[in-house]
């Protein structure tokens, strides 16, 4: 009797969940199904965009282009006279033959990519589509240290809101500040922060404090444009982070703390032994999310950077509006997908997220 | 040192931290009010002044004509609303859907949960661009004017978001709350809603105001769906179309003084919501 009411019960649950599914599914349903299937089936094509162009099935053409890479050595220059590699006088950079003469080009032409040193051989990177590849990269670089330093700094930033203090209520809202000015806008904003001239803040500052001989071009330095986007980001998405662990902390009951307290623990011990672990779960969330978005970084690239260097879907919007390929631009819509999904998944393992 | 002294040590340390914080996270803003209180001549100036000053004489002077050309443009204050509108509805139809799901995901026992939450995470996992066209197809497939058509398309984003957190939030929960529930006579649903979702505010709130200020910022839909009426448009829309009225090249000082205008009332917002935030869960309600 008792068995048969438990499975009853249990099935009384079951029912329950899926009816409050049906909402959420429902939309997803409408929304999401045929443009995601659509993107898919497009990445098979040759379809152009706005372009009465007949449209043919190509096939896995549009991930080979995207992914085909090709790695080749190249070989040092030797001066005849001296038998010794011949180095740049003004760089004082050793000299390699051009990558052009190595890379393949039949059938395809592969172009380079970018070149990395091993073990004092000099390596070329050449791809059909080297746009795409260095836009992964820059992705990836990217979202690591933008990630990293949301995470530190929104803790960081939630433990100082979480303690009390007077003011603590004002102190929320500008915590949230930043992630509340428009993306567009604020893209804007900082780029007029890195103006080339001293009419740009930092170059302004720089000069007047000394620190600084003349004026940085921040956007159009190769080096400096990746910290300059990310140092953008992590102010504009910290406070993201920030509340996501401030709602985490709420859910840790006092009591552990002042058992802790009773015991004598430091507050170091509390914040390893007590916080973190208890954290989590909300951290685990909060991260997969900025990771997410991370990995899809659009606004800040186009804005402040446009074709200068591409995120890779800065990349996918350039191939799609400008290039016109919708084909391609689908692969690239697929291939983006494929590796945040990678990523979601490797954090739900490592972090231990439950799904059951 | 002694405990006093160390005490006032402390909070002298605390305080420090606090005013850096207050100054990294702010001083930006600080910089887009002051550039918006600059003329044209002000903002290329060099090098910069961080308080608007006259080029000529040097005095502190503001210009103000940047906010009064704002505020004569329709499309911005009509952009307000239509922001307002947009964003509204598709918090609290995120936060209603995700909240039933999250509760089944995070509470309930069933099978499937994994791949239903994996599917859920799937819908923001392509790049806005790439789903574009296919969303385009959709809207017109089904006739909807360009506000439902964000309110919807929104949901993209916002929902698996809501569902994700509020079902870690779920999960966190004790079982003894429902399970003491139940023996009260409580059916699920009733205590979902009359026991869970309170306990859940902060969460409520958190993934709310986040969610908000994303529909509120979106600006990639917006500008493709209100391509054809552009009464429906957004602010973010309508930022990018100021054509300048006194400035011939892109009207920056605009730019900034609208930006200043939309974060206000969000920070007003937060304001009033804020306490909510760290309501939640009172030692009664855990001891069960």
């Amino acid at each position: 009797m008792s068995n048969s009411n438990s499975s009853n019960l249990a099935k009384e649950e079951q029912k329950l969940a899926f009816k409050l599914l049906i909402p959420a599914f429902l939309i997803l349903i409408i929304i999401a199904l045929y443009p995601l299937g659509q993107v898919f089936y497009t990445s098979f094509t040759d379809k152009e965009f706005a372009s009465s162009k007949e449209t043919s099935f190509v096939g896995l053409d549009n991930y080979k282009a995207l992914l085909s890479v090709s790695v080749k050595e190249l070989e040092p220059i030797i001066d005849e006279e001296t038998g010794e590699q011949v180095v740049d006088e003004r760089t004082g950079e050793k000299q390699f033959q051009r990558p052009i003469r190595v890379l393949p080009r039949d059938p395809y032409l592969y172009r380079p990519s970018f070149e990395f040193s091993f073990f004092g051989n000099r390596y070329v990177v050449g791809a059909r589509t080297p746009d795409f590849i260095r836009s992964v990269w820059n992705t990836l670089i990217f979202t690591l240290f933008s990630v990293f330093f949301e995470t530190v700094l929104g803790l960081i930033v939630a433990l100082v809101v979480n303690s009390e203090f007077k003011g603590r209520g004002a102190m929320r809202a500008v915590m949230l500040v930043p992630w509340a000015v428009i993306t567009v806008v604020s893209a804007r904003m900082w780029e007029w922060m890195f103006e080339p001239t001293r009419a740009g803040l930092f170059n302004m500052l720089g000069d007047r404090f000394g620190l600084i001989e003349t004026s940085y071009s921040f956007l159009s330095n190769n080096s400096l444009q990746l910290p300059a986007i990310i140092a953008v980001d992590v102010w504009k998405t910290t406070p993201f982070m920030a509340l996501l662990i401030l709602a985490g902390l709420q859910l840790i009951p006092n009591e552990l703390y002042e058992a802790a307290e009773m015991d004598g623990a430091s507050k170091f011990r509390q914040f390893f032994n007590i916080t973190l672990p208890l954290l989590k779960p909300s951290l685990a969330v909060a991260l997969i999310f900025r990771t997410l978005d991370a990995l899809r970084v659009f606004d800040v690239f186009q804005v402040m950077l446009s074709q200068k260097r591409y995120s890779m879907a800065s990349f996918n919007y350039f191939q799609l509006i400008q290039a016109r390929q919708m084909g391609m631009a689908s692969a690239i819509g697929v291939i983006i997908f494929i590796i945040i999904f990678g990523f979601a998944v490797l954090y739900m393992k490592s972090l231990g997220v439950d799904t059951e | 040192m002694t405990r006093d002294q160390k005490k006032i040590f402390k909070k002298i340390l605390f305080y420090l931290v606090l005013a850096v914080i207050v100054i990294y996270l702010l001083f930006p803003f600080y910089w887009a009010i002051s550039s918006s209180l600059k003329s044209e001549a002000q903002l290329s100036m060099t090098p910069a002044t961080l308080i608007p000053r006259d080029p000529d004489t040097g005095e502190i002077s503001f210009f103000t004509r940047n906010y009064r050309a704002i505020f004569s443009n329709g499309g911005f204050v009509r952009g307000l609303i239509n922001s307002t509108i947009v964003a509204t509805s598709t918090t609290i139809l995120a936060l209603l859907t995700g909240s039933f799901a999250a509760f089944a995901l995070g509470k309930l026992r069933f099978k499937g949960k994994t791949p239903a939450l994996y599917t859920i995470l799937a819908m923001t996992m392509f790049p806005q661009v790439t789903v574009l066209s296919g969303l385009y197809a959709v809207i017109n497939a089904l006739n909807l004017s360009a506000r439902v058509s964000m309110i919807f398309t929104y949901l993209l984003f916002t929902l698996p978001f809501t569902t994700w957190v509020l079902t870690s939030f779920f999960r966190d929960l004790p079982d003894e709350i429902m399970q003491s529930a139940q023996v009260d006579g409580a059916t699920p649903f009733q205590t979902f809603h009359m026991i869970l979702l309170p306990l859940t505010a902060p969460a409520l709130v958190t993934t709310g105001l986040l969610s908000f200020i994303q529909a509120w910022n979106e600006y990639l839909f917006a500008l493709t769906f209100t391509s054809i009426d552009p009464s429906s448009r957004t602010v973010p829309v309508a930022i990018q179309f100021f054509s300048g009225e006194f400035a011939r090249q892109e009207p920056f000082g605009e730019i900034m003084a609208a930006a200043v205008m939309v974060t206000i009332p969000i920070v007003v917002l937060v304001l009033i919501f804020q306490k909510r935030i760290v309501a939640g869960l009172t030692a009664g309600a855990v001891k069960g």
